[in-house]
């Protein structure tokens, strides 16, 4: 017990080492964070989107690999500076209909019943984000996101996709606006790697299956000049139409992009 | 915390071991239990998981694969009311789903409990997964159930030979067949032994006859102790010298052609039972089924228990009870008036119980 208490020790002592002597690049530019990408820099993942800094005050995004299926697209807003934080807004528009027509399909593949068909949905997404530097490198970032949708028509309730992560997530194409709360801190480890914490819940305004939350923990490694692997985990806990239920996931990207 | 991330690491489909313990279910308020005097009736009963005859996707040449509450509701009122009048005091549930996304996630087996006499349960998964990308199925939880009015002890879940006719992923998300296996004791009886089998229905290759053999080799074990059991289920399998034995016209879904030159498959998975028809052979030389096989033999359509086809009447015979003991002559009923309440008729027997020395 008292070998593992001093290995822990150590660990958190040559950590903090570490971060105190390190810039990590990235930082002030990651996603999710009030700050935006400087003109001309882009940054993308597999997974998170394509964002490119069109000027001091806007940023660009959208999930790139999921455009043909799920057209997408976003703009992130820089507000300024005010008691410390630094303030942004994004708003994006995403139009599912046709990747869940798609899911919906017979054999392999078939996350949905062929029965169902889905109408025009368009998915509408505001947020904002205020982010502060804290001590050590880090930066605190935290997060108020509203989510409805627009229908073209009804969609059965037993159309969902029943798995964490994804079933948060679509909630609001159902029933209901969602309500979106997130606080993350990130810092760098080294002048290679950095981690991110996070939590996140969400809340749908329905009488059931309304309440979800996740822990999402990241290690970001600079594996060369353009190009960042980030993996780490993500904890989910939330209320399905089965019941609660816990899930811990891993979490892999790759992210490319010209920030250095 | 680490408690917590290992135990919220469930895969996105269950595989099993070898032998698991079963889910022991109670009814809240205990009814009272009348005290047979030599007999008790014995029931198997493949549900379909409470849909009736809905043309389901998988079995039925259907559309649909998932049901609302209002749709499965009314199927298992029908199940119950079925269970209420028969009044069997063992029941063999085969198909029985408590948490499946094409059912809404109802509890099948928790709804009989609640709404019949049985006092206990013991359920074991036979297909479980978190997440199956296939056909929509989505999340399921499906499986083998006793119930009984006497508790039921030492109930296990005895894995069967896996598919070998599927790849490994296919099969991964697969339904896995079993045996749900327990004990009863009788206050004034020996106690006896319940075995109740779903064996595979659409494998291609040798795997049922394998699920045959596992059954026996169990039920031998049990004999060769000196203990007496009850063993039956849905056994996907065609008694011997039964007169027809290929269904693949029977079972044809509507674009599908079978044994035409140039067709690949010849014959429709799960429907072409001549090359199997003496599997179960072994059983009845073996052990004593509730209806003999001479019987069954001379008037084959009285005895028949499963259909495809949704409005047609039952047109093979798939389910079985056994015993090493003795069943009460001729107190065997295949239920075939209940010819709505699911693709399979259940099947009655009264079972002599051994008096305690």
């Amino acid at each position: 017990m008292k070998r593992t208490f001093l290995a822990f020790a150590l660990l958190l002592i040559f950590t903090a080492l570490l971060q105190a002597q390190s810039q990590f690049t990235g930082r002030f530019m990651g996603y999710n964070t009030a700050y935006l990408l400087p003109e001309k820099k882009w940054e993308s993942g597999i997974r998170q989107p394509l964002r490119v800094g069109l000027s001091q005050k806007a940023e660009i995004y959208s999930t790139v690999l999921a455009l043909p299926l799920t057209p997408n697209a976003g703009i992130k807003i820089a507000w300024g500076e005010l008691g410390g934080f630094r303030f942004a807004t994004a708003h994006s528009l995403s139009v599912p209909s046709p990747v869940l027509n798609m899911l919906s399909r017979n054999g392999i593949g078939g996350f949905i019943s062929p029965e169902f068909t889905f109408p025009f949905i368009l998915s509408i997404n505001n947020s904002v984000l205020a982010s502060r530097p804290l001590c050590y490198s880090a930066l605190l970032t935290i997060k108020a996101e509203f989510l409805f949708a627009l229908r073209g028509g009804e969609i059965d309730p037993q159309s969902t996709i029943d798995l964490p992560i994804m079933y948060p997530r679509m909630a609001h194409y159902y029933k209901g606006t969602s309500v979106r709360l997130a606080a993350n801190v990130r810092a760098p480890i080294c002048h290679k790697a950095g981690v991110e914490e996070g939590v996140e819940v969400f809340m749908i305004t329905r009488s059931g299956n309304n309440f979800f939350a996740e822990n999402t923990g990241y290690v970001y490694w600079k594996m060369c000049k353009k190009m960042r692997l980030k993996a780490g985990y993500n904890l989910s806990y939330g209320s399905y139409p089965f019941g609660n239920h816990w899930q811990l996931w891993p979490s892999v990207d790759l992210l490319l992009g010209n920030l250095r | 915390m680490i408690s917590l991330l290992f135990f919220s690491c469930e895969p996105l489909a269950t595989s099993f071991d070898d032998t698991e313990d079963a889910v022991l279910y109670q009814a809240s308020t205990l009814r009272q239990i009348p005290q047979p005097d030599s007999s008790i009736k014995v029931m198997t009963w493949n549900i379909r998981f409470g849909i009736g005859r809905s043309p389901w996707f998988g079995d039925a040449c259907g559309n649909n694969t998932v049901f609302t509450k209002e749709e499965v509701m009314p199927h298992l009122d029908s199940i119950v009311d079925a269970i209420n009048m028969i009044r069997p005091d063992i029941l063999m549930l085969q198909e029985c789903d408590v948490a499946s996304q094409r059912t809404a996630y109802t509890n099948d087996l928790q709804y009989i409990i609640d709404n019949t006499y049985f006092n206990y349960a013991a359920y074991v998964p036979e297909w479980k997964a978190q997440f199956i990308a296939s056909d929509g199925l989505g999340r399921m939880d499906m499986g083998q159930v006793i119930l009984s009015r006497w508790p039921i002890t030492d109930s296990k879940r005895i894995n069967l030979a896996a598919r070998g006719d599927q790849s490994g992923l296919v099969n991964y998300f697969y339904l896995h067949s079993c045996i749900i296996t327990g004990n009863i004791k009788i206050p004034g009886f020996e106690e006896f032994s319940v075995l109740n089998i779903h064996a595979s229905a659409f494998a291609t290759d040798d795997t049922k006859k394998k699920h045959y053999e596992e059954f026996k080799s169990m039920l031998d074990k049990i004999d060769a102790e000196g203990g007496y059991f009850i063993a039956g289920g849905d056994l996907n399998e065609l008694p011997p010298g039964s007169d027809s034995t290929d269904f693949c016209f029977e079972d044809m879904c509507p674009g599908e052609s079978f044994h035409q030159p140039g067709d690949d498959p010849q014959h429709k998975d799960g429907s072409n039972y001549t090359p199997e028809i003496t599997w179960l052979q072994p059983l009845y030389d073996a052990y004593k089924c509730a209806v003999p096989l001479d019987r069954y033999q001379q008037n084959q359509e009285a005895y028949f228990t499963h259909t495809t086809r949704p409005g047609h009447f039952w047109d093979r015979t798939l389910d079985y009870l056994f015993t090493n003991h003795r069943w009460v002559k001729d107190s065997d009923v295949t239920h075939q008036y209940l010819l709505r309440y699911s693709d399979h008729a259940p099947v009655t027997a009264r079972f002599l119980l051994k008096k305690e020395n």
